[in-house]
């Protein structure tokens, strides 16, 4: 048949004919194109600043590679006497525009929420009670995460509180069961589309908090779309759905650098073991 | 031999016991945009999750001692910020960049230590322009 085709084509013709062979290859090698893998761990990221946590960084890179103790400043000029020492979480200066649009009803609900940290209390504080960080607060990944991806699922890991989601991929649907017995991590399942990881995620512990303390009702959605936007650096675009909870639907987006050695491994958590000490010790 | 099986018994669980209760384990339980210093000797370092805690004896300039049970953060952040578990061994001297508890108690969250060779441990992870 080739024979045939080159003894009765003219140079350009068959020319022509490659070309058309050529791009009907590439077009069915994109439609079965792999996924993009995002194994790995990753530190959140914030496009245009330099570290990790989305923290600027202020040591020398250097600093960070060494021997014991590396990281630490030593000499030079004494960097300037540090004027907070964490973030101010306790709710005192009231809701960020950027923050979830709470109706009426969940609004009553944070401020009770806000008077009780504000005096100090944990009652409300889901982190420092060693419970699951929950979906979708746990995208924020403050202390690392740690992506498995395999065929048919991938799992997310949070170095915070040592939380787990699995997304799975194989098509399955949750089940009325499932449905009926929410989780911190919730039900989680996508499709790949092109290279983009798509994502739905349902039956959430209605104790969790969308972001911060901002709390949601058992109707929660949480919609994902995970991509690479640039070598290493992974995207997630959130979408958070409450009727009962929000007057509108609720986006933010969640950037993750990929980590290289030797700072790609991530430490046990064991939150239980502070909380441990002070069951045996009898005091809180 | 049972009294001194006792003795053995009281004494280990003195020695394992945290010297001050962990009353706290959060930023809401803390003045975070206040930031006071202490200087003192190290008594411990507790190198636990969620939260370390370094006891740090201040003297009160009255001839007495006042104990500070100073909260770190979770040791995976401290490890990536170049702290280790041995970083602080009992008996160095220490300053503490930190905020009080909004209950008054000799507790802190910490800011920032200081070794005597001015060495300084941030609470902030470093990382360079790659991410490393």
């Amino acid at each position: 048949m080739r024979t045939l085709i080159a003894s009765r084509c003219a140079a350009g013709a068959c020319l022509l004919i490659a070309a058309a062979s050529i791009d009907s290859a590439a077009a069915q090698s994109a439609a079965s194109a792999s996924p993009p893998d995002f194994s790995g761990v990753y530190y959140p990221y914030t496009p245009g600043r330099g570290g990790g946590g989305g923290r600027q960084a202020t040591a020398p890179a250097a600093a960070q590679r060494g021997a014991a103790p590396a990281g630490a400043q030593r000499g030079g000029a004494p960097p300037p006497r540090p004027t907070q020492s964490a973030p101010l979480s306790d709710g005192s200066q009231g809701r960020s525009p950027e923050a979830p649009k709470l109706t009426p009803e969940y609004l009553a609900k944070w401020e009770v929420m806000r008077k009780s940290r504000i005096a100090g209390s944990y009652e409300y504080d889901n982190n420092a009670r060693c419970l699951p960080p929950g979906m979708p607060a746990m995208m924020g990944m403050a202390y690392g995460m740690e992506i498995m991806q395999a065929k048919d699922r991938i799992t997310f890991f949070s170095e915070l509180n040592d939380a787990l989601r699995r997304v799975y991929l194989d098509g399955r649907k949750p089940t009325a069961k499932q449905l009926d017995d929410p989780t911190y991590a919730g039900y989680s399942t996508g499709h790949w589309e092109g290279d983009t990881l798509v994502v739905e995620t349902v039956a959430l512990h209605p104790d969790s908090f969308i972001e911060g303390f901002t709390p949601h009702s058992d109707a929660m959605t949480v919609s994902e779309r995970i991509r690479f936007t640039a070598p290493g650096i992974l995207e997630d675009r959130i979408t958070v759905r409450d009727p009962k909870a929000l007057t509108e639907p609720w986006q933010t987006v969640r950037t993750y650098r990929k980590a290289l050695p030797p700072n790609d491994e991530l430490r046990e958590f064991a939150c239980a073991e502070g909380l441990s000490r002070e069951l045996v010790s009898g005091k809180h | 031999m049972t009294r001194i099986r006792i003795l053995v018994l009281a004494l280990a669980v003195a020695v394992f016991s945290p010297a001050v209760a962990l009353s706290h384990h959060s930023n809401v339980a803390y003045e975070v945009t206040k930031v006071i210093t202490i200087t003192g000797v190290v008594k411990g370092f507790d190198w636990v999750n969620p939260h370390t805690w370094l006891h740090v004896v201040v003297d009160d300039g009255k001839g007495g001692k006042v104990e500070w049970a100073c909260e770190g953060r979770a040791p995976g952040v401290l490890l990536r910020a170049g702290w280790s578990r041995t970083v602080l061994k009992p008996g160095e001297t220490v300053t503490v960049d930190m905020s009080p508890a909004k209950d008054g108690s000799k507790t802190s969250i910490i800011a920032r230590v200081t070794k005597a060779d001015g060495t300084i441990l941030s609470n902030q992870p470093v990382f360079d322009d790659r991410g490393n």
